[in-house]
């Protein structure tokens, strides 16, 4: 039956609460759109699990071998390609050569080969040297299993190389064992660094399984409270966790550690000055300086809207009361 | 430099890659597999139960007894055991990479029964006209267009007159290339990446209608969180930073190191005692079904 009742009037503790949904989503969109068009850059002071990885990535001497676990794929590449970037800048300027593989995800070859493409181009254009496919690095593709390609890793590497194909320049798929990254590797230990690049709980399978190799991780945001665990129990060499990290290794590559400037990033932990490549891309332009201001705004809508949705609470219950 | 050095020797169980003999091997293998399963599923109950019981169970022991049972530290290739128990401990180390390899295929025939699958139930809905099988087309169709264009990329990568390919831009490239890049970088990881994104906005309605001071331990979450959360922000950072910079004392009150003391003294301990908790649930798990007294989620 109809009744003539007026509707009730929302007071402000409610209309404080009851913000529609579409309202936080145009917020949203807003705030982390603007700034990828209006580029800004923003103050950041590195954490010390960034600088443990730049440092550690920094001390290798020329024509080292690294093993890289590239389990991402762009659903995160917000967070992982950033990271990905950073990582092979530094290795293509330490003319590091790496073997790249994953255990995550069918897709992941593909995006760490595209990506790594991406960077090379780069960083020839940017006047230093073409990586080339099987000369420099090589990609041993996917292994559905990743527990037990984790346990084979550690005790004969050499089992998962076999029959295993790339694709050189120049010349037809050969054989990954008759690659130069492969010379003189016997077991994983003769790598400086396992370094997984993940989305995924890839991380610990690795951790678990892989004892022989110093390992250090570059993960999404939301893993990194799980991953700092192993970081300080001193399990890995380094971390680099989301956007933030990301920022971080391109600030230091910037910047230098102890490097003495306007904008000097200083350590406690290590004395000695470890230059970065100043003037070199990304140059202050890299996924971490674009995204990081969109971080910035969500994190800053996020507060707002916790301390919004408090506050309404808060007047609601002294009206009751 | 001897390119060869390291390739594994020829044994009954390789052979080189593209041959006719390892094509011949992959579908004796192939046949034995699929006989295996049809036999294993005509089989009566009273058959298969105590089939599958002991191949789990010998599957499993292999993983025990190499965490278990020492292994050799160091070995050299032309390392020989000094007794029998080296020799088993060689053995079992030698055998990990193999288990390896039939653990990786058996995974990789998981992804398999998952395409025959999809196939079938999307498959059925079209041809029935049920619900939404404009849907179940569109998977298909897409599904089929990225098999014939990655296969077509991946033929044609295989020729040596194609090698340039292989390096930077689109140099060397074909309609196979171009379209296969075009549904795998241009759409599939486009969208892959649209459909993660969105996770956000749940995130932010989520937290600003559940994330309340109700209670003590709530207000203790909300601030510690607060704190955690400018800490990333380093605008307000570096201004809060600026702001305490200099006495000893007063450093300790940067955000940065506030948050760093809250992740290695409350956050880490915490979550150290989470993962030991689900280690010890995981073992349990593992040993039920390592003994077949797991029931639910089989044949059952």
């Amino acid at each position: 039956m109809a009744t003539n009742d007026p509707m009730p009037q929302k007071s402000l503790g409610d209309k404080l609460q009851s913000f529609p949904k579409s309202a936080l989503y145009l917020a949203l969109f807003v705030l982390v759109t603007i700034p990828l068009f209006f580029p800004v850059t923003l103050p950041n002071k590195p954490i010390e699990a960034s600088i443990d990885f730049y440092a550690q990535m920094m001390k290798l001497p020329e024509g080292s071998k690294v093993l890289i676990a590239s389990d991402w794929t762009n659903s995160t590449r917000g967070e992982s390609m950033g990271q990905m970037e950073a990582l092979l800048r530094i290795i293509m300027r330490k003319k590091i050569k790496f073997v790249v593989y994953t255990i995550a995800d069918p897709q992941s070859p593909q995006v760490a080969r595209d990506t790594i493409r991406k960077v090379s181009d780069e960083e020839v254009k940017a006047g230093g040297k073409a990586y080339e496919p099987f000369k420099d690095y090589v990609i041993l593709g996917y292994f559905p299993n990743g527990e037990g390609t984790s346990a084979a890793i550690n005790n004969k590497f050499l089992s998962i190389c076999d029959g295993k194909k790339d694709y050189p320049l120049n010349s037809p798929p050969r054989d990954v064992m008759q690659s130069p990254v492969l010379q003189g590797v016997k077991s994983v230990a003769d790598f400086k660094f396992l370094i997984v690049v993940t989305a995924s709980n890839s991380s610990t399978v690795v951790l678990e399984r892989v004892t022989k190799v110093p390992k250090m991780f570059m993960v999404t945001g939301v893993m990194v409270p799980e991953t700092t665990t192993y970081y300080a129990a001193g399990q890995l060499m380094g971390l680099c966790g989301g956007v933030k990290g990301v920022y971080d290794l391109e600030t230091l590559m910037q910047e230098g550690l102890n490097v003495p400037g306007p904008k000097e990033v200083t350590s406690e932990k290590y004395s000695e000055k470890i230059p970065g490549f100043p003037g070199m891309p990304p140059n202050g332009n890299g996924k971490g300086a674009r995204y990081y201001p969109s971080l910035h705004f969500a994190l800053f809508l996020l507060i707002l809207v916790v301390i919004i949705g408090n506050l309404g609470m808060i007047l609601s219950k002294k009206k009751a009361s | 430099m001897e390119l060869f050095a390291q390739v594994a020797p020829k044994t009954f169980w390789n052979a080189p890659n593209s041959s006719t003999e390892l094509l011949v091997k992959i579908f004796i293998g192939l046949a034995i597999g699929v006989a295996l399963f049809f036999g294993l599923m005509a089989a009566p109950t009273q058959v298969r139960k105590p089939v599958l019981f002991t191949t789990t169970f010998v599957s499993g022991l292999f993983y025990v007894v190499f965490w278990l049972f020492p292994q050799p530290i160091n070995r050299q290739p032309d390392d020989a055991p000094r007794n029998a128990m080296e020799g088993f401990s060689f053995w079992i180390s030698d055998s990990q990479a193999v288990i390896a390899d039939v653990t990786n295929i058996v995974a990789a025939f998981l992804i398999g029964l998952g395409i025959y699958s999809l196939l079938k139930v999307h498959a059925g809905r079209l041809v029935k006209q049920q619900k939404d099988w404009g849907f179940s087309a569109v998977l298909l169709v897409s599904m089929l267009a990225m098999v014939i264009f990655g296969y077509g990329d991946f033929i044609m990568r295989l020729d040596p007159a194609n090698s340039k390919m292989a390096g930077s831009g689109y140099v060397g490239w074909t309609f196979w290339q171009f379209g296969k890049d075009l549904l795998f970088n241009g759409l599939l990881q486009n969208m892959d990446a649209a459909m993660f994104s969105i996770v956000a906005f749940y995130i932010l309605s989520a937290a600003y209608r559940a994330f309340r001071a109700r209670s003590i331990e709530a207000t203790i979450l909300l601030v510690t969180a607060l704190i955690v959360m400018l800490s990333l922000m380093g605008l307000i950072e570096f201004y809060w930073g600026s702001s305490v910079d200099g006495l000893h004392l007063s450093n300790n009150f940067k955000l940065t190191n506030i948050a760093a003391w809250l992740g290695k003294n409350i956050q880490t301990p915490a979550l150290r005692g989470i993962d030991f908790g689900v280690g010890i649930g995981l073992m349990a798990m593992g040993l039920r079904i390592w003994l077949s007294l797991e029931k639910t989620g089989g044949t059952s």
